[in-house]
């Protein structure tokens, strides 16, 4: 871990893709979540026949504040050759995603793939995909409650008793501030008030 | 608020392999997450009539360690130690598509020094061969080919004794670090290098003489599994998988990196798209992956292994005892960190198991503000759904193998 003593560097960017010219590692587009679906199906007629990846950034400060950044390759199905491959080329689609309204729609349909990473970004950011056919959560458990990537969630997260502890362990619980169950959002946002009045800076960003 | 003698109210989750229900002759099964076959923590929710899978759903998160989390609170220099550690058989293709992610984000890419790009592919394509090994062995377990374990483990071993003679430890050197490599080779390296290059063909015939042309292994694998190049397009598999499908799409030749340009190496491809062509395929890999070992070796010149910029890579340790600025630059780097200027990248490399992809995005700060993978072995298993179905659930064990999936990269 870093060193206590150190702070990190406050001051950082609201929205830091926006800020310099984008490192040309693919085609770049930004779209508003009505027209991703459009753009998403023309991209696949085009040619981008693999969804290479579906993920998602949060920016706390920034409107909107979501982004789910989609990731496609142009592949040729059937070329066999290396030089069939030819040159593939990505494409990077960002999609912001307004806090109030975190929802966009879904692609499983046109990719299956997107089935697992639609999931995953459901349960850890709390971005909803309309139209797939399963949405629940993949990595954390089903009881979970809130969504771990999210910035505003803390590090640590609540503490779960799943089973029964030995006391020199409950013990240890008490000592680091932890709520005895975490599986509410009140006892989420206590840990995240004892956090701050703890160390007296705010290292993940609570909205107000 | 004491916790002192709390007692967990939660209803305890379904758990190992057990009847859940029944419905006419449909049956649902749990398999795993203790099933040895399932290499760790993976459970299979599947629904069967007699021995025939009609429909399988995976079910994930075992492992979930939240590594993408903790990356976001560590300095971008201490992320790099859990990032190391999704894929856990291959350790250093993680750090080096992280450190190339962060050096692109740097603009330092192309002042990475020749001989650290060189031992960088060295170490890669090693990585390579260790993580196939592991594949094999533990494949041919699942299939009850239970010798071929101990030739892919003592193949690995020799490896392994040569990565921990370079980074220092067997799983997880860090070797790799952004602006090149922690230290250069040690004295006898090279040697130690050229000994285990030069008894890899027998190691590789002995492989091939056990499993490529037994009856058994060919009857257990051949028309098992076949994923057809548009499935293998539609579910996103990359890596060995979508080759042994008829794509010859290869991260090391479609977006070079590394210097891997430089090199010459074939990228084997099978069209048949089932179990065994996903051996044959990583089979052929191993030698291609030699190939490359041989020609890094060869071209491996003298010189510096990590860049000259103190504002990313601290000052030679003997030059702080000299230079009052060295001091300071050395105390900076270590104790705050490196500073990323704001932006974000995807940098993907052909990892053992396909397309491993970073996008990372940087604020400015001395931590990376978001490191996004995608790992080839999730989207690989996930196919699993579509290919499954209409199979024995004997040939389910056989799938799972040839998918190739280490959980540490699926869970995160």
């Amino acid at each position: 871990m870093p060193s206590p003593q150190m702070p990190p560097i406050a001051g950082s960017a609201v929205d830091p893709p926006a800020l310099r010219p984008a490192i040309q590692d693919a085609t770049i587009e930004r779209v508003a979540p009505q027209n991703v679906r459009a753009r998403l199906e023309a991209l696949k007629a085009d040619g981008y026949a693999m969804l290479l990846d579906l993920g998602a950034v949060d920016y706390p400060q920034r409107v909107p504040r979501f982004d789910v950044v989609y990731h496609l390759l142009k592949l040729m199905p059937g070329a066999a050759t290396v030089s069939q491959v030819d040159t593939p080329q990505r494409y990077r689609l960002l999609c912001g995603v307004a806090f109030e309204h975190p929802r966009v729609p879904s692609v499983v349909d046109l990719w299956r793939n997107a089935d697992w990473a639609e999931r995953e970004v459901f349960d850890l950011f709390g971005i909803t995909f309309e139209g797939h056919p399963d949405l629940r959560r993949i990595q954390m458990p089903t009881h979970w409650e809130g969504h771990p990537l999210r910035k505003d969630y803390p590090l640590r997260g609540p503490a779960r008793e799943r089973s029964p502890r030995p006391q020199f362990a409950n013990k240890s619980n008490l000592v680091a501030g932890t709520p005895p169950s975490g599986r509410t959002a009140e006892a989420l946002a206590q840990q995240v008030r004892l956090r701050q009045a703890e160390d007296g800076r705010s290292e993940e960003r609570v909205p107000e | 608020m004491s916790v002192l003698g709390t007692v967990s109210s939660l209803p305890l989750e379904p758990q190992g392999a057990q009847i859940l229900s029944q419905d006419g002759n449909a049956m649902v099964l749990s398999m795993g997450p203790q099933h040895p076959s399932t290499h760790g923590v993976l459970q299979i929710m599947l629904e069967i009539e007699g021995e025939s899978v009609t429909k399988a759903e995976p079910e994930i998160g075992y492992l979930h360690t939240g590594i993408e989390k903790s990356a976001e609170n560590l300095f971008w220099t201490q992320a790099q130690t859990v990032i190391e550690r999704m894929d856990y058989l291959a350790p250093e293709s993680n750090s080096l598509c992280y450190a190339l992610a962060v050096e692109r984000l740097l603009g330092i890419t192309d002042r990475i020094p020749p001989r650290a790009q060189q031992i960088r592919v060295i170490i890669a394509e090693l990585t390579r061969i260790a993580s196939h090994c592991v594949w094999l062995g533990t494949h041919g377990i699942d299939l009850g080919a239970l010798s071929i374990f101990f030739y892919c483990f003592d193949l690995r071993e020799n490896i392994l004794d040569v990565q921990e003679a370079a980074g220092g430890a067997r799983m997880h050197p860090n070797y790799v670090r952004i602006g090149g490599l922690q230290a250069d080779l040690p004295d006898g390296h090279v040697e130690r290098l050229d000994a285990l290059v030069k008894k890899f063909p027998g190691r590789m015939r002995e492989l091939r003489a056990l499993l490529q042309k037994n009856p058994i292994w060919q009857d257990r694998t051949i028309d098992v599994g076949t994923v057809t190049s548009e499935q293998a397009v539609q579910w996103g598999l990359t890596g060995p998988a979508l080759r042994a499908s008829g794509i010859a799409y290869d991260v090391r030749k479609a977006f070079p990196y590394s210097g891997y340009e430089n090199y010459e190496f074939g990228v084997p491809t099978r069209t048949e798209g089932d179990a065994y062509a996903r051996f044959v395929v990583r089979l052929d890999e191993m030698e291609e992956a030699m190939r490359i070992v041989e020609q890094a070796r060869a071209a491996l010149e003298p010189g510096p292994v990590m860049i000259d910029d103190v504002k990313v890579a601290p000052p030679p340790k003997e030059t702080i005892a000299l230079s009052m600025e060295a001091l300071i630059h050395h105390f900076k780097v270590v104790s705050e960190g490196i500073r990323v200027p704001p932006g974000d990248v995807y940098q993907a490399i052909e990892s053992p198991r396909g397309e491993l992809g970073y996008y990372v995005v940087s604020d400015g700060n001395n931590k990376p503000y978001r490191v996004r993978t995608r790992p080839p072995s999730m989207y690989n298993l996930q196919a699993l759904k579509g290919i499954a179905p209409g199979n024995l659930i004997a040939d389910l064990v056989v799938m799972i193998g040839s998918l190739d999936p280490v959980f540490g990269e699926v869970d995160r």
